[in-house]
């Protein structure tokens, strides 16, 4: 790809959104120097919750992808990678890890060369996950094999496939104790690593919290289905880092609560992210991170994404927080049980031990095209990440059953090697003329 | 069975592995095709079925499955499905996958969505090797297996699987004879002769792979004319799914003679004896989880998970690694570049062979493999 993409730079269409950097200080002024205090490298499906409990530091390794992805640095970091002998075929957050973790024992820090990217403190210990894909545990055990011998423990949360009954009391049983072994295992490593015992009471305030944020988060996403719409993608994947990332914290009640009001009053204004609204669009896969800008793009010419599959919290789950941590595996329970009487042929047998969620081909296809007036869908095949594009061939059969046409294009999340504005546009125009008919 | 034995009938069966299971069949047996190992075909066996394992024809069309499909996957898997949807693989009655990778796992889904079979199943399969996890592999085996006896409609008792296991168990040691016959000392049988018997051993039932085996053995043994030239390099096979003898023999070609394997139909599967214990599942929890070395489970950090390699090569007196990768392959992948340093430090040098099980650009990977070679004697 040219780096000269027109469609790097993403706009956001509220203010919250846009105001992103300020409300959230837990996470973007959160301190870069090392210190002794213990600082945790987590995959995606760690509870941010269990973090906050034992008052951890943390960075993302999933998440510091996105971030070297959308400022364009992690080619370069993909590149050192490929030279240690990973393919490019493996998942370009993995390699965009091993490039930093090279070059921060050759600089004995962060290197300079990530420009506005904050970079990621070294870690004590690593929490890896075995949530959606391969990638996410062998990531963490190759990275305490060749770069930070540190401790190490990944759960290994699994979830019953599309055509056993999850409501069968035995299946039940056979993966509620998984779970729940799984998390106090988690858990039990935690209190080594810090020398802490877990705190239930507090847990229980944080659950509270966490609770709270994703009441206005499920909220806010309701609202979606709104004629126009009151917001877009690039809204949306700013707004997801407190739901991957800061469940618990009041930040993240603050933040969703704020952007509640803020797209409730423009439902009831009418103000819309285009005002030439034609096709309403469902997102699946992971964005291009490196340019965002694609959604905008699509907006000015009348195609606004409405619902995006990825990181989606899905139904909203009441909880019993009476025992936190029995309420952490009753949401993961739920969601899969959901999950499963959805019929979800291509969803990963593992669930998502934090709120996040992600589907492909499934019955709730249906329930989607008429809520949300549904006109079309794209479907990112992200080279390196098949975990999250595995899957898409089925959805647009899925999707073309019930009158809905697809895009489905290639490219990646975080490597723009791929990527050509030129075929992107002629794609989407193609497309566009396709709903038309 | 055919009048033909040992090397003479695996090479039939290799070439014509659907004609078996078809005649099975008309026999009133059931057929059941499964894919990875992690779904043990010692219960399938003890269930009256025969366990088949669905194997790919490298470098045939996979277009079929464009409609199901990504491009961007497996190329084995791929490879496999397009097999079923061209209708060569029409006398299965049953399908069974592990969640041995996450393609394959994708695979079941979208192929019993597409094409039910009256019976079939996911055998789910924990990562970590955590307390918690192995018991929810044991129970996993104990749901597969009463999943077989609710659909045939029968019991399996301790003793039946029992049994199977020491049928199979008997199997693995004549296999292992036949892996000294290749790596001794003085080879007498060539890699790519042992994949059409290890192929055989997918098809047949255990009890006439058996009775192939047990010639194979002696006709091996008393093999005089050497097959091996005595100056091939001695190497050591890493990898994805190895299911054709095509790679073997670039590689024997090439000057190489492949004295031992780490790959799914070979040593993985057959290097140990499924332990005897008294309820047999834990036997194959142990086994199929413990011992079978894919990387897809998570061993822990650090090369010591690479520590029986060594021992191997030390066993084999390997002088070079050769891996051999599938394009998209995550679990094999991921391990490379620690699994590389592992055995330079070892003073053992690999080559990695990326190829997308078409072995299209044979050509440029035969250059390698002779440079590989080359540097090595
Ligand atoms: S889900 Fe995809 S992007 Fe995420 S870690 Fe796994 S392979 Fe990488
Ligand atoms: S070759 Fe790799 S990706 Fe393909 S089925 Fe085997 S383990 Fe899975």
């Amino acid at each position: 790809m040219s780096t000269e993409s027109e469609m790097k730079k993403a706009v956001r269409h509220l203010e919250t959104t846009a105001r992103i950097k300020e409300l959230l200080p837990g996470f973007f002024a959160r301190p870069t120097e090392e210190t002794d205090r213990p600082v945790a490298w987590c995959m995606v499906g760690v509870p941010p919750e269990l973090l906050k409990a034992f008052d951890l530091e943390w960075e993302w390794p999933e998440n510091f992808g996105t971030l070297c992805a959308s400022n364009l640095v992690a080619p370069k970091f993909i590149e050192l990678a490929e030279g240690e002998g990973y393919s490019s075929d493996i998942c370009s957050y993995v390699n965009n890890t091993m490039g930093y973790c090279k070059r921060y024992l050759e600089e004995k820090g962060a290197p300079p060369e990530l420009g506005k990217v904050r970079g990621m403190r070294k870690p004590s210990f690593l929490l890896g996950s075995g949530v959606t894909c391969e990638p996410r545990y062998k990531w963490f055990q190759t990275v305490a094999t060749r770069y930070f011998q540190v401790p190490i423990h990944s759960t290994d949360p699994l979830a019953p496939p599309w055509d056993q009954d999850a409501t069968d009391l035995r299946i039940e049983k056979h993966y509620l104790e998984q779970l729940r072994r799984d998390l106090h295992g988690q858990v039990d490593f935690l209190e080594k690593q810090t020398g802490q015992k877990l705190d239930m009471e507090r847990l229980k305030k944080i659950m509270e919290y966490s609770q709270e944020a994703l009441w206005y988060w499920y909220q806010v996403l309701q609202l979606r289905k709104a004629v126009p719409s009151p917001m877009g993608s690039t809204d949306y994947f700013m707004a997801i880092i407190p739901q991957m990332y800061m469940l618990g914290e009041l930040e993240a009640v603050n933040f969703y609560r704020q952007m509640y009001n803020e797209v409730k009053d423009r439902v009831e204004k009418g103000i819309s992210v285009t005002n030439k609204e034609k096709y309403r669009l469902i997102w699946f896969g992971l964005p291009p991170w490196f340019n965002l800008g694609m959604f905008n793009y699509l907006e000015s010419v009348g195609a606004v994404v409405v619902y995006e599959s990825i990181y989606n919290m899905g139904e909203w789950v009441e909880l019993d927080l009476s025992d936190p941590l029995e309420a952490l595996v009753e949401r993961t329970w739920k969601k899969a049980v959901d999950a499963n009487e959805r019929g979800a042929e291509t969803r990963p047998e593992t669930c998502e031990l934090s709120a996040v969620g992600n589907f492909t081909g499934s019955n709730l296809l249906e329930e989607l095209v008429e809520d949300f007036k549904l006109d079309g869908a794209i479907l990112h095949q992200t080279r390196s990440c098949r975990a999250l594009s595995f899957g898409h061939i089925h959805t647009k059969n899925r999707l073309a059953r019930l009158d809905i046409p697809s895009l489905v294009f290639e490219s990646d999340m975080a490597d723009p090697r791929l990527w050509s504005d030129a075929q992107v546009k002629t794609r989407i125009h193609a497309f566009l003329e396709m709903m038309d008919k | 069975m055919s009048p033909l034995k040992g090397m003479a009938l695996a090479r039939h069966i290799f070439e014509n592995r659907e004609e078996y299971p078809r005649k099975l069949k008309k026999e009133g047996k059931s057929v059941i095709g499964y894919i990875c190992c992690f779904s043990p075909p010692e219960i399938m066996h003890a269930a009256g079925a025969l366990p088949y394992r669905i194997t790919g024809q490298p470098g045939e069309s996979t277009s079929e499955v464009d409609n199901y499909l990504e491009p961007f996957g497996c190329s084995y898997i791929r490879n496999i499905f397009s097999r079923y949807i061209r209708g060569k693989l029409d006398f299965l009655d049953g399908l069974v996958i592990s969640h041995s990778c996450d393609m394959v796992q994708r695979l079941y889904g979208i192929w019993t969505y597409y094409y039910p079979f009256p019976y079939s199943r996911l055998v789910n399969v924990p990562h970590q090797l955590h307390p918690w996890s192995q018991d929810f592999f044991y129970r996993e085996l104990v749901l597969f297996k009463e999943s077989l006896e609710n659909h045939f409609k029968i019991e399996i008792s301790t003793e039946a699987l029992t049994v199977s296991i020491d049928l199979y168990n008997h199997i693995r040691q004549l296999i292992r004879e036949l892996y000294q016959l290749r790596g001794g000392s003085n080879p007498k049988l060539l890699s790519s002769e042992l994949m059409e018997v290890l192929v055989a051993g997918e098809v047949l039932s255990p009890e006439d792979f058996l009775l192939l085996l047990q010639d194979a053995v002696d006709e091996i043994a008393s093999r005089n004319v050497p097959v091996v030239n005595p100056n091939s390099v001695r190497i050591l096979v890493w990898g994805s799914i190895l299911d054709h003898p095509h790679f073997y023999r670039l590689i024997e070609e090439a000057g190489g003679q492949i004295v031992t394997d780490d790959t799914c139909l070979g040593e993985r599967f057959w290097n140990k004896d499924v332990p005897v214990t008294e309820d047999p599942v834990e036997g194959l929890k142990e086994q199929y989880l413990l011992n079978f070395q894919c990387p897809r489970i998570d061993r822990g950090p650090g090369t010591q998970r690479f520590a029986y390699l060594k021992e191997m090569a030390e066993q084999y007196r390997v002088q070079g690694a050769i891996g051999y990768v599938m394009s998209f392959c995550d679990p094999h992948k991921l391990d490379y570049p620690d699994l590389h340093d592992y055995l330079d430090k070892e003073g053992i040098p690999m080559l990695l062979i990326d190829d997308n099980y078409s072995l299209q650009s044979s050509g440029s990977i035969s250059t390698r493999l002779q440079a590989f070679m080359e540097m090595l004697s």
